[in-house]
Protein backbone atom coordinates (compact mmCIF):
# COMPACT_ATOMS: atom_id res chain seq x y z
CA UNK A 1 0.00 0.00 0.00
CA UNK A 2 2.80 2.35 0.97
CA UNK A 3 4.75 1.81 -2.24
CA UNK A 4 1.65 2.17 -4.38
CA UNK A 5 0.69 5.39 -2.63
CA UNK A 6 4.14 6.89 -3.07
CA UNK A 7 4.28 5.81 -6.72
CA UNK A 8 0.92 7.39 -7.50
CA UNK A 9 1.79 10.64 -5.75
CA UNK A 10 5.33 10.91 -7.14
CA UNK A 11 4.34 10.21 -10.74
CA UNK A 12 1.40 12.61 -10.56
CA UNK A 13 3.40 15.38 -8.90
CA UNK A 14 6.25 15.00 -11.39
CA UNK A 15 3.86 15.27 -14.30
CA UNK A 16 2.25 18.30 -12.65
CA UNK A 17 5.66 19.99 -12.50
CA UNK A 18 5.93 19.65 -16.29
CA UNK A 19 2.38 20.48 -17.29
CA UNK A 20 0.68 22.75 -14.76
CA UNK A 21 2.15 22.99 -11.26
CA UNK A 22 -0.91 24.81 -9.94
CA UNK A 23 -3.00 21.66 -10.41
CA UNK A 24 -1.13 20.00 -7.53
CA UNK A 25 -2.64 22.07 -4.75
CA UNK A 26 -6.13 22.28 -6.27
CA UNK A 27 -6.30 18.55 -6.89
CA UNK A 28 -4.96 17.57 -3.48
CA UNK A 29 -7.27 20.04 -1.74
CA UNK A 30 -10.19 18.67 -3.67
CA UNK A 31 -9.22 15.14 -2.68
CA UNK A 32 -9.04 16.14 0.97
CA UNK A 33 -12.35 17.96 0.73
CA UNK A 34 -14.00 14.96 -0.88
CA UNK A 35 -12.68 12.80 1.94
CA UNK A 36 -14.27 15.11 4.52
CA UNK A 37 -17.58 15.07 2.65
CA UNK A 38 -17.47 11.30 2.27
CA UNK A 39 -16.69 10.90 5.97
CA UNK A 40 -19.72 12.98 6.90
CA UNK A 41 -21.89 10.82 4.68
CA UNK A 42 -20.32 7.69 6.12
CA UNK A 43 -20.66 8.71 9.76
CA UNK A 44 -24.36 9.30 9.15
CA UNK A 45 -24.79 5.95 7.42
CA UNK A 46 -22.70 4.09 10.00
CA UNK A 47 -24.80 5.65 12.75
CA UNK A 48 -27.99 4.50 11.09
CA UNK A 49 -26.85 0.94 10.49
CA UNK A 50 -24.93 0.46 13.71
CA UNK A 51 -28.01 1.66 15.56
CA UNK A 52 -30.21 -0.91 13.89
CA UNK A 53 -27.60 -3.62 14.21
CA UNK A 54 -27.24 -2.96 17.93
CA UNK A 55 -30.97 -3.54 18.43
CA UNK A 56 -30.69 -6.76 16.41
CA UNK A 57 -27.72 -7.83 18.47
CA UNK A 58 -29.49 -7.16 21.79
CA UNK A 59 -32.54 -9.08 20.60
CA UNK A 60 -30.42 -12.03 19.57
CA UNK A 61 -31.38 -11.63 15.91
CA UNK A 62 -27.79 -11.51 14.68
CA UNK A 63 -27.12 -14.71 16.64
CA UNK A 64 -29.99 -16.34 14.76
CA UNK A 65 -28.66 -15.11 11.44
CA UNK A 66 -25.25 -16.40 12.43
CA UNK A 67 -26.67 -19.82 13.22
CA UNK A 68 -28.45 -19.89 9.88
CA UNK A 69 -25.28 -19.09 7.98
CA UNK A 70 -23.05 -21.15 10.21
CA UNK A 71 -22.31 -24.01 7.75
CA UNK A 72 -21.15 -21.62 5.04
CA UNK A 73 -19.19 -19.37 7.39
CA UNK A 74 -17.50 -22.30 9.09
CA UNK A 75 -16.54 -23.82 5.76
CA UNK A 76 -15.01 -20.54 4.58
CA UNK A 77 -13.39 -19.31 7.77
CA UNK A 78 -12.56 -22.49 9.62
CA UNK A 79 -13.98 -23.79 12.87
CA UNK A 80 -11.69 -21.86 15.19
CA UNK A 81 -13.46 -18.52 14.96
CA UNK A 82 -15.34 -17.32 18.04
CA UNK A 83 -19.11 -16.94 18.26
CA UNK A 84 -18.79 -13.14 18.24
CA UNK A 85 -16.64 -13.16 15.14
CA UNK A 86 -19.04 -15.52 13.45
CA UNK A 87 -21.91 -13.12 14.14
CA UNK A 88 -20.03 -10.17 12.72
CA UNK A 89 -19.01 -12.13 9.63
CA UNK A 90 -22.56 -13.38 9.03
CA UNK A 91 -24.00 -9.88 9.32
CA UNK A 92 -21.27 -8.52 7.07
CA UNK A 93 -21.97 -11.10 4.36
CA UNK A 94 -25.75 -10.71 4.64
CA UNK A 95 -25.47 -6.91 4.35
CA UNK A 96 -23.10 -7.21 1.38
CA UNK A 97 -25.46 -9.60 -0.40
CA UNK A 98 -28.37 -7.22 0.10
CA UNK A 99 -26.33 -4.39 -1.38
CA UNK A 100 -26.05 -2.54 1.94
CA UNK A 101 -22.32 -1.97 1.58
CA UNK A 102 -22.29 0.83 4.14
CA UNK A 103 -23.87 -1.42 6.73
CA UNK A 104 -21.39 -4.15 5.86
CA UNK A 105 -18.28 -2.02 6.44
CA UNK A 106 -18.64 -1.49 10.22
CA UNK A 107 -19.41 -5.20 10.63
CA UNK A 108 -16.30 -6.08 8.65
CA UNK A 109 -14.20 -3.83 10.86
CA UNK A 110 -15.69 -5.43 13.99
CA UNK A 111 -15.10 -8.91 12.60
CA UNK A 112 -11.42 -8.24 11.88
CA UNK A 113 -10.93 -6.49 15.24
CA UNK A 114 -12.47 -9.42 17.09
CA UNK A 115 -10.14 -11.85 15.30
CA UNK A 116 -7.00 -9.83 16.00
CA UNK A 117 -4.84 -10.93 18.88
CA UNK A 118 -2.78 -8.66 21.09
CA UNK A 119 0.28 -7.40 19.22
CA UNK A 120 -0.61 -9.14 15.97
CA UNK A 121 0.88 -7.38 12.95
CA UNK A 122 0.15 -9.85 10.18
CA UNK A 123 -3.26 -10.71 8.79
CA UNK A 124 -4.45 -14.26 9.43
CA UNK A 125 -6.12 -16.44 6.81
CA UNK A 126 -9.71 -15.89 8.02
CA UNK A 127 -9.12 -12.12 7.92
CA UNK A 128 -7.80 -12.37 4.38
CA UNK A 129 -10.79 -14.51 3.44
CA UNK A 130 -13.18 -11.85 4.74
CA UNK A 131 -11.37 -9.05 2.92
CA UNK A 132 -11.25 -11.02 -0.34
CA UNK A 133 -14.94 -11.95 -0.15
CA UNK A 134 -15.94 -8.33 0.52
CA UNK A 135 -13.48 -6.87 -1.96
CA UNK A 136 -14.60 -9.09 -4.83
CA UNK A 137 -18.09 -7.67 -4.31
CA UNK A 138 -21.06 -9.78 -3.37
CA UNK A 139 -23.63 -7.25 -4.36
CA UNK A 140 -26.34 -8.87 -6.45
CA UNK A 141 -28.12 -5.65 -7.35
CA UNK A 142 -25.77 -2.76 -8.21
CA UNK A 143 -28.20 0.07 -7.53
CA UNK A 144 -25.64 2.82 -8.21
CA UNK A 145 -25.08 1.62 -11.76
CA UNK A 146 -28.80 1.17 -12.43
CA UNK A 147 -29.47 4.67 -11.11
CA UNK A 148 -26.79 6.20 -13.33
CA UNK A 149 -28.03 4.26 -16.36
CA UNK A 150 -31.56 5.55 -15.79
CA UNK A 151 -30.34 9.13 -15.48
CA UNK A 152 -28.54 8.72 -18.82
CA UNK A 153 -31.82 7.63 -20.41
CA UNK A 154 -30.94 3.99 -20.92
CA UNK A 155 -33.71 2.08 -22.67
CA UNK A 156 -32.92 -1.11 -20.82
CA UNK A 157 -31.10 -0.31 -17.57
CA UNK A 158 -31.20 -3.90 -16.31
CA UNK A 159 -29.79 -5.56 -19.46
CA UNK A 160 -26.32 -5.81 -17.95
CA UNK A 161 -27.52 -7.55 -14.77
CA UNK A 162 -27.08 -11.15 -15.86
CA UNK A 163 -23.46 -10.78 -17.06
CA UNK A 164 -22.82 -8.63 -14.00
CA UNK A 165 -24.06 -11.28 -11.59
CA UNK A 166 -22.07 -13.95 -13.42
CA UNK A 167 -18.98 -11.73 -13.18
CA UNK A 168 -19.37 -10.99 -9.49
CA UNK A 169 -20.08 -14.62 -8.59
CA UNK A 170 -17.07 -15.73 -10.65
CA UNK A 171 -14.78 -13.22 -8.98
CA UNK A 172 -15.92 -14.19 -5.49
CA UNK A 173 -15.56 -17.92 -6.19
CA UNK A 174 -12.13 -17.43 -7.74
CA UNK A 175 -11.19 -15.34 -4.71
CA UNK A 176 -12.34 -18.03 -2.26
CA UNK A 177 -10.47 -20.78 -4.12
CA UNK A 178 -7.32 -18.65 -4.33
CA UNK A 179 -7.39 -17.90 -0.59
CA UNK A 180 -7.91 -21.59 0.19
CA UNK A 181 -4.98 -22.53 -2.05
CA UNK A 182 -2.70 -19.77 -0.77
CA UNK A 183 -3.46 -20.58 2.84
CA UNK A 184 -2.18 -24.09 2.16
CA UNK A 185 1.02 -22.78 0.59
CA UNK A 186 1.76 -19.96 3.01
CA UNK A 187 0.80 -21.42 6.35
CA UNK A 188 -0.13 -18.96 9.12
CA UNK A 189 2.83 -17.86 11.21
CA UNK A 190 1.77 -19.53 14.44
CA UNK A 191 2.36 -22.97 12.97
CA UNK A 192 5.63 -22.50 11.12
CA UNK A 193 8.05 -19.71 11.83
CA UNK A 194 10.15 -20.76 8.83
CA UNK A 195 7.69 -19.41 6.27
CA UNK A 196 8.21 -15.85 7.43
CA UNK A 197 11.33 -15.76 5.27
CA UNK A 198 9.23 -15.97 2.15
CA UNK A 199 7.15 -12.88 2.67
CA UNK A 200 9.86 -10.30 2.98
CA UNK A 201 8.89 -7.34 5.12
CA UNK A 202 7.75 -4.53 2.89
CA UNK A 203 8.71 -1.18 4.28
CA UNK B 1 -34.36 -1.96 -7.93
CA UNK B 2 -37.78 -1.99 -6.31
CA UNK B 3 -36.80 -4.97 -4.21
CA UNK B 4 -34.15 -3.04 -2.27
CA UNK B 5 -36.51 -0.11 -1.85
CA UNK B 6 -38.93 -2.41 0.01
CA UNK B 7 -36.19 -4.25 1.79
CA UNK B 8 -35.00 -1.45 4.05
CA UNK B 9 -38.36 -0.37 5.53
CA UNK B 10 -39.34 -4.03 5.84
CA UNK B 11 -36.17 -4.78 7.80
CA UNK B 12 -36.76 -1.85 10.16
CA UNK B 13 -40.43 -2.77 10.67
CA UNK B 14 -39.49 -6.35 11.44
CA UNK B 15 -36.83 -5.39 13.97
CA UNK B 16 -39.05 -2.81 15.67
CA UNK B 17 -42.02 -5.18 15.96
CA UNK B 18 -39.76 -7.88 17.28
CA UNK B 19 -38.37 -5.57 19.97
CA UNK B 20 -41.92 -4.52 20.91
CA UNK B 21 -42.86 -8.16 21.34
CA UNK B 22 -39.78 -8.72 23.48
CA UNK B 23 -40.37 -5.50 25.48
CA UNK B 24 -36.89 -4.35 24.58
CA UNK B 25 -35.77 -0.72 24.84
CA UNK B 26 -35.04 -0.28 21.14
CA UNK B 27 -34.60 3.48 21.48
CA UNK B 28 -31.76 3.08 23.95
CA UNK B 29 -30.07 0.30 21.95
CA UNK B 30 -30.24 2.28 18.74
CA UNK B 31 -28.57 5.29 20.34
CA UNK B 32 -25.86 3.10 21.86
CA UNK B 33 -25.14 1.51 18.51
CA UNK B 34 -25.12 4.85 16.72
CA UNK B 35 -22.56 6.21 19.16
CA UNK B 36 -20.02 3.72 17.80
CA UNK B 37 -20.19 5.46 14.43
CA UNK B 38 -18.13 8.37 15.71
CA UNK B 39 -15.29 6.21 16.96
CA UNK B 40 -15.32 4.33 13.72
CA UNK B 41 -15.11 7.38 11.51
CA UNK B 42 -12.21 8.77 13.54
CA UNK B 43 -10.27 5.66 12.61
CA UNK B 44 -11.41 5.57 8.99
CA UNK B 45 -11.13 9.25 8.08
CA UNK B 46 -7.31 9.60 8.02
CA UNK B 47 -7.03 6.70 5.58
CA UNK B 48 -9.79 8.02 3.38
CA UNK B 49 -8.11 11.38 3.18
CA UNK B 50 -4.68 9.90 2.48
CA UNK B 51 -5.94 7.76 -0.38
CA UNK B 52 -8.29 10.32 -1.87
CA UNK B 53 -5.64 13.03 -2.12
CA UNK B 54 -3.45 10.69 -4.19
CA UNK B 55 -6.29 9.46 -6.40
CA UNK B 56 -7.53 12.96 -7.17
CA UNK B 57 -4.14 14.26 -8.32
CA UNK B 58 -3.57 10.98 -10.20
CA UNK B 59 -6.72 11.67 -12.18
CA UNK B 60 -6.43 15.43 -12.62
CA UNK B 61 -2.88 15.35 -13.94
CA UNK B 62 -3.92 12.80 -16.54
CA UNK B 63 -1.40 10.25 -15.29
CA UNK B 64 -4.13 7.64 -14.77
CA UNK B 65 -5.40 8.20 -18.32
CA UNK B 66 -1.84 7.89 -19.66
CA UNK B 67 -1.23 4.72 -17.71
CA UNK B 68 -4.57 3.38 -18.91
CA UNK B 69 -3.48 3.94 -22.51
CA UNK B 70 -0.32 2.03 -21.76
CA UNK B 71 -2.08 -1.04 -20.38
CA UNK B 72 -5.01 -1.05 -22.83
CA UNK B 73 -3.31 -3.36 -25.39
CA UNK B 74 -2.74 -5.88 -22.60
CA UNK B 75 -6.38 -5.62 -21.54
CA UNK B 76 -7.41 -6.04 -25.17
CA UNK B 77 -5.80 -9.47 -25.17
CA UNK B 78 -8.34 -10.49 -22.51
CA UNK B 79 -11.25 -9.01 -24.45
CA UNK B 80 -11.70 -5.86 -22.38
CA UNK B 81 -12.44 -2.86 -24.64
CA UNK B 82 -9.57 -0.35 -24.65
CA UNK B 83 -11.95 2.53 -23.90
CA UNK B 84 -12.53 1.01 -20.48
CA UNK B 85 -8.94 0.66 -19.30
CA UNK B 86 -9.04 3.77 -17.10
CA UNK B 87 -12.20 2.46 -15.44
CA UNK B 88 -10.55 -0.92 -14.79
CA UNK B 89 -7.50 0.84 -13.40
CA UNK B 90 -9.29 3.24 -11.05
CA UNK B 91 -12.17 1.07 -9.90
CA UNK B 92 -10.22 -0.68 -7.11
CA UNK B 93 -8.80 2.63 -5.90
CA UNK B 94 -11.68 5.04 -5.74
CA UNK B 95 -15.45 4.70 -5.81
CA UNK B 96 -16.13 8.37 -6.53
CA UNK B 97 -13.32 8.66 -9.08
CA UNK B 98 -14.38 5.62 -11.06
CA UNK B 99 -18.03 6.65 -10.92
CA UNK B 100 -17.06 9.92 -12.63
CA UNK B 101 -15.33 7.87 -15.33
CA UNK B 102 -18.35 5.60 -15.72
CA UNK B 103 -20.53 8.67 -16.14
CA UNK B 104 -18.19 9.95 -18.84
CA UNK B 105 -18.21 6.57 -20.64
CA UNK B 106 -22.03 6.62 -20.76
CA UNK B 107 -21.96 10.16 -22.19
CA UNK B 108 -19.38 9.33 -24.86
CA UNK B 109 -20.25 5.77 -25.85
CA UNK B 110 -23.91 5.51 -24.79
CA UNK B 111 -25.45 3.25 -22.17
CA UNK B 112 -26.82 0.43 -24.31
CA UNK B 113 -23.80 -0.11 -26.55
CA UNK B 114 -21.33 -2.94 -26.08
CA UNK B 115 -18.86 -0.60 -24.39
CA UNK B 116 -21.56 0.90 -22.18
CA UNK B 117 -22.73 -2.52 -21.05
CA UNK B 118 -19.20 -3.73 -20.37
CA UNK B 119 -18.61 -0.59 -18.32
CA UNK B 120 -21.77 -1.29 -16.28
CA UNK B 121 -20.61 -4.84 -15.67
CA UNK B 122 -17.12 -3.74 -14.63
CA UNK B 123 -18.38 -1.14 -12.17
CA UNK B 124 -21.27 -3.24 -10.88
CA UNK B 125 -19.35 -6.44 -10.32
CA UNK B 126 -16.39 -5.01 -8.45
CA UNK B 127 -15.51 -3.11 -5.32
CA UNK B 128 -13.06 -0.45 -4.20
CA UNK B 129 -10.60 -3.13 -3.15
CA UNK B 130 -8.00 -0.83 -1.58
CA UNK B 131 -10.65 0.91 0.49
CA UNK B 132 -12.11 -2.35 1.79
CA UNK B 133 -8.71 -3.84 2.54
CA UNK B 134 -7.45 -0.76 4.38
CA UNK B 135 -10.64 0.08 6.28
CA UNK B 136 -11.29 -3.44 7.59
CA UNK B 137 -8.00 -3.40 9.48
CA UNK B 138 -8.36 0.09 11.00
CA UNK B 139 -9.35 -1.31 14.40
CA UNK B 140 -6.16 -3.35 14.68
CA UNK B 141 -2.40 -2.94 14.61
CA UNK B 142 -2.11 -5.19 11.57
CA UNK B 143 0.01 -3.63 8.86
CA UNK B 144 0.86 -6.66 6.75
CA UNK B 145 -2.12 -7.77 4.73
CA UNK B 146 -0.09 -10.51 3.03
CA UNK B 147 -1.84 -11.72 -0.11
CA UNK B 148 -5.25 -10.08 0.54
CA UNK B 149 -4.97 -7.29 -2.03
CA UNK B 150 -3.21 -9.19 -4.87
CA UNK B 151 -5.73 -12.03 -4.66
CA UNK B 152 -8.70 -9.64 -4.60
CA UNK B 153 -7.34 -7.83 -7.65
CA UNK B 154 -6.71 -11.05 -9.52
CA UNK B 155 -10.13 -12.51 -8.70
CA UNK B 156 -11.87 -9.28 -9.69
CA UNK B 157 -9.92 -9.19 -12.95
CA UNK B 158 -11.03 -12.73 -13.79
CA UNK B 159 -14.61 -11.68 -13.02
CA UNK B 160 -14.30 -8.67 -15.32
CA UNK B 161 -12.96 -10.82 -18.18
CA UNK B 162 -15.81 -13.29 -17.75
CA UNK B 163 -18.31 -10.41 -17.49
CA UNK B 164 -17.20 -8.76 -20.75
CA UNK B 165 -17.25 -12.15 -22.41
CA UNK B 166 -20.81 -12.71 -21.18
CA UNK B 167 -21.93 -9.34 -22.57
CA UNK B 168 -20.83 -10.58 -25.99
CA UNK B 169 -22.50 -13.97 -25.59
CA UNK B 170 -25.84 -13.01 -24.06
Amino acid sequence: MNKLWICILLSSLTVAMWTSPSIAITAMTKGANDAVKLSLTLVALYGLWLGLLNIMEKLGLTAKLSKLMSPVVRFLFGKEISADTQQYISTNIAANLLGLGNAATPMGINAVSSMAKEGQTKASTPMIMLVVISATSLQLLPTTVIGLLVSHGSTNPTAFLLPCIIATVTSTLVGIVLVKVFSKIFVDTKKTKATTKEDTPCK
Amino acid sequence: MQVTAYLIPALFIFVLCYSLAKRHNAYQSFAEGASQALNLIFKVFPYLLTVMIAVEIFRQTGVSAGLAKLVSPALGVFGIPKELSELVLLRPLSGAGSLAILDNIYSVHGTDTYIGKCASVIYGSSETIFYVATIYFTGTKIKKLRYAIPLSLLATFVGVIVGCWMVRLL
